[in-house]
């Protein structure tokens, strides 16, 4: 396409000839970006969390009271094993788990063993695939023998509820702020338009194409957005891994490098912001390119 | 080159700007459009430029029926028609150069043809030595001799002006005239919008008078212009001094060449 050269200096050139408006929504889109990353970085941190806490899911299987050693290794054992979804069954002994409560604990526990242990027997028992969770749980519940399935999965799901909740949150400010964003940049190429309405109204009179009259307001809410991208994208990074150290210092938990999502991040924020101020830049320009001579210039 | 055909406009406010008009011009002509403000003569510029669509009739540029004319190929239309405002609308921040060159740019032509042909062009209007310059550091003559190279730079085969000698003063009107004549000579169809009398009476073009949407008299093409009789109307012939006024009486004004009254006019004027 020839003349792409000049187009783009046009655009450029918009952008600062209109710098008030040019920062307002930089500004603006910023925000919107800023506020969206932290959304989705809050949800990848919870969503790992929540892996976490799942990989952890080792159910503890509790046997009855009266159950001895030999029955449950023998019988109640393999019955376990051989349900499905089941990769590892191990026996874990009334002396073992005491023992464990008293390395714990102190000696508050010292008087509580032999016979008059009150803890049962156990199975720790670690699943294949944790989308069958309550299945194989229901299933090893119908064993005879097993007294009661102690797990994590309340903490899981509470805080995949918490996720779901975040994201939900996140995505309609993102919405929210989005359309705000798109109605900044679209009025700020619109006054961008109306400043130079002299010059579209010549340059239809000496039959510049509609595509050219469109590009140079295009790549302005381009050029915006991209500028936008990379701002917000060096403000998350900036303040991610201090948020996370001092989060953690309250609640410690395992959290998402930012280096892990670095280009990710960087790489949406900018074609995010692009895209953004292209549509705004689009919105606005429609009206202008059906008027005439005199209409553009409001006669 | 420029026809039209029962051309009707009526505007969505109910004016009705052009009434069953019928034009024809062409290649090659220099055609004075006169009449009132409000006759229609915009609405006919438009109606060329297709910046309006005619309500009724048919108008053929340059062999192409423009009436129902796809958008998107307009802009393809107007870069074979160059035109010359009354307010210049150059771009004041644009150097003289830049201004030229804005044209040939928007359309795509390569920047090395840009300075070749905008140089050439503003040698032949005569103001190369003024490049540099911006349009508020000339005079309105200079200024409309600019917007002039801009209509020029893309070579086109029509040029309309829209009252060109509106904003300047008359010796200077004379010279832009004069220089469209000039243009006109390399074959280039000219259309000068006016209601500048003397300027239409100096240069002697065909004549098309546009009053209330239709056209009320239309000196002909060059050709023809002995065939079409001469009106004369009462207030000229008031301006007419009486002994002059005697002559004329004795001859009918079917046989009064145009020339000749017009140095009568002139003769006239000059005495002044």
């Amino acid at each position: 396409m020839r003349g792409l050269g000049y187009l783009f200096k046009e655009g450029i050139k918009n952008v600062w000839n209109n710098r008030m408006m040019s920062l307002a929504s930089i500004g603006v889109l910023v925000s919107c970006l800023i506020i969206t990353g932290a959304a989705v970085l809050l949800s990848l941190n919870v969503n790992s969390v929540v892996d976490s806490v799942g990989r952890e899911n080792q159910v503890t299987v509790f046997l009855d009271d009266d159950i001895k050693e030999l029955e449950a290794v023998m019988e109640i054992g393999p019955q376990i094993r051989s349900l499905d979804n089941i990769s590892e069954c191990e026996f874990y002994s009334k002396d073992e788990a005491i023992a464990e409560l008293r390395d714990e604990l102190g000696n508050l526990f010292s008087e509580l063993q032999g016979d008059d242990n009150p803890l049962p027997h156990s199975f720790h028992v670690t699943m294949v695939d944790l989308s069958q969770y309550e299945d194989t749980v229901k299933n090893i519940a119908k064993v005879d023998g097993v007294y009661k399935i102690s797990d994590r999965s309340d903490v899981a799901n509470k805080l995949t509820s918490l996720n779901t909740l975040v994201t939900q949150i996140g995505l309609w400010i993102v919405i929210v702020l989005g359309i705000i964003s798109l109605f900044i940049i679209s009025n700020s190429i619109r006054m961008t338009m109306y400043s130079r309405r002299f010059e579209i109204s010549i340059m239809k009179s000496v039959g510049a194409t509609d595509w050219f009259v469109r590009v140079p307001f295009i790549i302005e809410g381009i050029v915006l957005g991209l500028i936008s991208g990379i701002i917000s994208s060096a403000i998350i990074a900036f303040l991610y891994e201090g948020i996370i150290s001092a989060v953690q210092y309250i609640i410690p938990f395992s959290e998402i490098a930012y280096s892990d999502v670095a280009f990710n991040m960087t790489f949406s924020f900018i074609i995010l912001g692009m895209a953004v101020g292209a549509l705004g830049a689009a919105i606005s320009i429609g009206r202008y390119l059906k008027m005439e001579g005199g209409e553009i210039l409001g006669w | 080159m420029i026809q039209f055909k029962n051309v009707s406009k009526t505007y969505p406010n109910g004016t009705h700007a052009l009434n069953n008009v019928n034009i024809n011009i062409e290649k090659g002509e220099f055609v004075f459009i006169v009449g009132a403000s409000g006759a229609g003569k915009s609405t006919f510029l438009k109606l060329i430029m297709k910046e309006e669509q005619p309500s009724s009739g048919e108008i053929t540029i340059n062999g192409v029926n423009t009436t129902n004319m796809k958008r998107r190929k307009v802009p393809y239309l107007r870069r074979t028609m160059g035109i010359v405002f009354q307010d210049f609308r150059l771009i004041d921040k644009m150097t003289v150069f830049e201004n030229v060159a804005f044209a040939m740019r928007v359309i795509g032509a390569r920047p090395r043809a840009v300075k070749k042909r905008v140089l050439y062009i503003l040698g032949l209007v005569g103001l190369k030595d003024k490049a540099k310059c911006r349009p508020a550091e000339l005079s309105g003559g200079e200024q409309q001799r600019v917007s002039l190279a801009r209509a020029l730079v893309n070579n086109p085969s029509i040029i309309i002006a829209d009252e060109p000698t509106g904003n300047i003063d008359p010796e200077m009107s004379f010279e832009i005239i004069e220089l469209l004549n000039e243009i006109n000579k390399q074959g280039t169809t000219i259309i000068v919008v006016t209601h500048e009398h003397e300027l239409v009476q100096k240069f002697k073009n065909r004549v098309i008078e546009i009053n209330n949407g239709q056209v009320v008299s239309d000196s002909g093409a060059p050709a023809e212009k002995v065939e079409v009789p001469i009106e004369i109307s009462q207030e000229d012939l008031a301006e007419i001094p009486e002994e002059i006024a005697e002559e004329i009486a004795d001859v009918s004004a079917a046989e009064l060449s145009e020339e000749a009254l017009q140095a009568i006019v002139q003769g006239e004027v000059e005495d002044e």
